[in-house]
């Protein structure tokens, strides 16, 4: 306040005397096509922050933190920096079935063990785990027409490493109403799970970890200390504007990933005719996999809301299809403030080898080439209900609250549940809260 | 002016007069008479020039008149609150306009048009009461105004006029136009609000007679006479060698009630007349939208008008 | 021939379409707005996009869905 204050008085006698002179550059930015209040912002950073929590039911909860810093320019060059923090802590499905009496799990290190009560849906609850990603992006116009940019990628957790580029060319056409854009990224990522890989379908060694032999017991079920995967992506991208009010956006991505797709943390039941669990072995899941999605996206301004519309199929060669419809409605109201509501629904398929148990029958007269019991490639719908709210703070700079409720529902894809299963909850839903801060400046 | 602009497209019409050494290109343009002058031999690249100039008058005009229902402007100021798309052009006077709004500390006002529904300054003593003007005052301020490069949304009511920038800025677009067509000396005179790319041959300076209805008055009836043309009483002569020159202020627009002049001349923050204001004010500057806002400027700082304009160290004639 | 009328019709109208598309300069005022970007909020995308990635068996489509994080 005193602040201001002394500026405005500083600046009357000063303005006595420049009147010519401020005349002499509005005049010179009115011939020349500049506007003043444009020459004065550029070259400075703009930060954006946001902060998130997202927490499940009993489950999991995680923290999020990003700085977004970027600099524009004189060129129209622009760089993008951006930094990741986030933290997991809570209890993961470690795949097994629920039981009508106590089940002991291993822990993945081979460290130790932990019960799971009768009726409840094992959950390791050993997840904790930090992460840092870097982000820098440059993108710079090339010619009139053409936008290139390209970025490298850096994500350090405690068991995993993950490292990327990606390029991205971008051509306007009929005076950049339409948009065709190209692009590719890959990754190459590292994971040194606690306690090595285990080998695929191994039984989980269950006993006294504090034994002589047990750590040697628990080597025979491990095949390495790490392993890797690569991810290929290919973007086709077109945006169409359709009129002074929409816009359009239709994206045809490939992508393919190669190595190490198994969760070396999940596990399945091997169930008997009466449903009892027998064994729990390690998951395995193909070395590959290629995903292919279309999206598109719609942006439509009404008089004064504006709604934000896309749908994505994807598809994969591991037979998992993906609908998602995502809406939000933008309303403002008044003085830079809005509320937006969203409405996200998400449907998906069952991956060929997912099975949320394995018959102890058909696992050894028969053991298939790939199984897990992850219900995350399992079939299931989702959808998420949120409300944002936006307002202009302090200077212009953009404040912003957002609070949603994510349910996930796990559906029966088809898969008897015998004996003591038919009593046991089978596919669990998970309820989640996301709360999130998000301030520009 | 509003039959004037009806009668645009019959009225529009361009005079090619030759002279000893050059070319006088005469038009109306602004409800005013304009002239182009070429220190050339040609009469090809006079009529050429002289067309491009009065083409470019013409479409300024157009589309910052309030009087046509067609302009940009009259378009804006329909819009009753909503948004209107603008042009890059627009958006760079909004841009002017609003550093004038900044620098007169809200005095020189381009919404402040409404007020003429108060004030008809024909010389009787019809004073709007405080209600009137108060009323008028509802609909003005630039602050209420909310722009950007693409759209402007005014407030319901609100209007915008350009008619304090308008003649002066398409003098500076005709010098531009004129420059890039040739380098040999022109001037272009837009009702006495004036402009010349360089003196004339041997350095000399123009001989522009200039009929400002603010200097019409005066000479028809007090000592500055003997300044005067003697050919035509309404005329007075400047000499300018080279840069801009405009004049504000019209001494025959006022009200006059209980003996107290009001001059047309309002104030936007307070929709009243400026006390002791001059009757006009002529500055001399390098470009004649600069010219014009340093007279209206120096209008508005009324008994210190002069006094302004020193302090600022700008050329000017001032008439009291 | 009433339905090379129809045809020609129908592809005159899906011309006439193409060609109506998109929008003058000065007609971009409200796709301007920040709120119309095709990314207006990039914060939000990108911690959905880690949520979503961690939790369900698609990723991308708006962007690169690649690797990244251990999450999944």
């Amino acid at each position: 306040m005193q602040l201001i204050t002394d500026k405005q008085q500083g600046e009357i006698p000063e303005q006595k005397i420049n009147i010519k002179a401020a005349l002499t550059i509005a005049t010179t930015a009115l011939f020349a096509g500049i506007a003043q209040a444009d020459t004065l912002e550029e070259d400075n950073w703009e930060f954006d922050t946001a902060f998130l929590l997202y927490s499940e039911v009993d489950r999991v909860s995680a923290g999020e933190v990003i700085l977004n810093a970027k600099k524009t320019y004189a060129d129209e060059e622009v760089l993008n920096l951006k930094l990741t923090i986030d933290a997991l802590t809570g209890a993961s499905a470690n795949g097994a079935v629920a039981q009508p009496y106590v089940q002991t799990f291993t822990r993945p290190s081979g460290n130790g063990q932990y019960d799971i009560a009768a009726g409840d849906t094992p959950l390791d609850d050993t997840f904790h785990d930090t992460r840092v990603q870097l982000n820098a992006q440059w993108t710079q116009p090339i010619s009139s027409d053409y936008t290139g940019s390209a970025g490298i990628h850096i994500s350090k957790e405690y068991d995993y490493l993950s490292i990327g580029i990606n390029g991205n060319l971008a051509v306007d056409f009929l005076q950049k109403n339409t948009t065709f854009s190209i692009g590719a990224s890959y990754f190459q990522d590292t994971f040194t799970p606690e306690g090595g890989i285990p080998k695929p379908f191994a039984s989980m060694l269950i006993g006294d970890s504090s034994a002589p032999d047990w750590h040697e017991d628990f080597a025979k079920t491990r095949i390495g200390t790490e392993d890797d995967k690569t991810t290929t992506d290919v973007l086709l991208g077109f945006t169409q504007v359709i009129n002074r009010r929409m816009i359009m956006q239709f994206n045809y991505s490939y992508s393919m990933v190669d190595g190490y797709l198994t969760d070396p943390f999940k596990i399945l039941s091997i169930v008997n005719n009466e449903g009892l669990a027998q064994d729990y072995v390690y998951e395995n899941r193909p070395e590959q996999r290629i995903k292919q999605s279309a999206y598109l996206q719609s942006m439509y301004h009404f008089d004064t809301t504006v709604l934000d519309l896309s749908y994505r199929y994807m598809w994969d060669d591991w037979d998992i299809e993906s609908h998602t419809i995502d809406s939000r409605l933008r309303i403002p109201l008044g003085t830079g403030s809005y509320i937006q509501p969203h409405v996200r629904y998400y449907q998906q398929s069952a991956a060929n080898f997912y099975a949320p148990y394995l018959m102890q029958s058909d696992f050894e007269s028969h053991r298939p080439e790939f199984a897990s019991a992850d219900y995350r490639i399992g079939e299931m719908t989702a959808y998420t209900l949120g409300l944002k709210y936006g307002m202009k703070v302090n200077n212009g700079h953009d404040l912003s609250f957002r609070l949603e409720y994510y349910h996930q529902a796990p559906t029966d894809a088809g898969f008897e549940a015998p004996g003591v299963l038919a009593n046991e909850e089978l596919y669990p839903t998970i309820d989640a809260i996301i709360a999130q801060v998000t301030y520009s400046f | 002016m509003n039959k004037q602009a009806k009668g645009n497209e019959i009225k529009r019409k361009l005079t090619l007069t030759a002279r000893e050494d050059s070319y006088c290109l005469s038009f109306n343009a602004m409800a005013s008479p304009c002239e182009v002058l070429i220190e050339t031999e040609s009469e090809i690249l006079a009529e050429q020039l002289g067309r491009a100039v009065a083409h470019e008058v013409w479409r300024i005009e157009d589309k910052y008149s309030r009087y046509s229902s067609v302009s940009a402007c009259s378009k804006i100021n329909r819009s009753q609150g909503k948004p209107v798309v603008i042009d890059q052009e627009t958006f760079l006077l909004l841009n002017f306009a609003e550093q004038c709004y900044k620098l007169s500390g809200g005095v020189f006002d381009i919404t402040s048009g409404v007020l003429r529904n108060a004030w008809r300054f024909d010389g009787s003593d019809n004073v709007p009461t405080n209600k009137q003007v108060k009323s008028c005052l509802a609909h003005i301020g630039w602050e209420k105004v909310s722009y950007d490069q693409y759209q402007i949304t005014l407030a319901k009511g609100m209007e915008l006029d350009f008619g304090g920038i308008g003649k002066e800025y398409a003098v500076d677009k005709a010098i531009i136009i004129a420059k890039s067509l040739t380098k040999l000396p022109v001037l272009v005179n837009l009702g006495g609000d004036l402009s010349a790319t360089s003196p004339r041959k041997n350095n000399q300076a123009w001989q522009v007679g200039i009929d400002h209805p603010g200097l019409v008055k005066k000479h028809s009836n007090d000592k500055l006479n003997s300044s005067a043309d003697n050919s035509s009483v309404k005329k007075v002569i400047v000499s300018l060698s080279q840069g801009a020159l405009a004049t504000s202020g019209d001494a025959n627009r006022f009200l006059l009630k209980d003996g107290k002049r009001y001059s047309h001349i309002l104030n936007a923050q307070t929709g009243w007349p400026i006390e002791n204001a001059p009757y006009s004010m002529t500055v001399v500057a390098p470009q004649c939208i600069q010219a014009g806002i340093l007279a209206t400027l120096a209008l508005m700082k009324g008994g210190d008008a002069e006094k302004f304009l020193m302090e600022q160290d700008v050329k000017h004639w001032a008439i009291r | 021939m009433k339905k090379q009328i129809l045809l020609i019709i129908v592809m005159s109208i899906v011309c006439s379409g193409c060609t109506n598309l998109g929008v003058q300069p000065w007609e971009r005022d409200l796709l301007a707005k920040d709120e119309m970007s095709l990314s207006s909020s990039p914060l939000d995308s990108a911690l959905d996009d880690h949520i979503y990635f961690s939790k369900e068996a698609s990723s991308g489509g708006k962007g690169f869905g690649g690797g990244g994080c251990g999450c999944n």
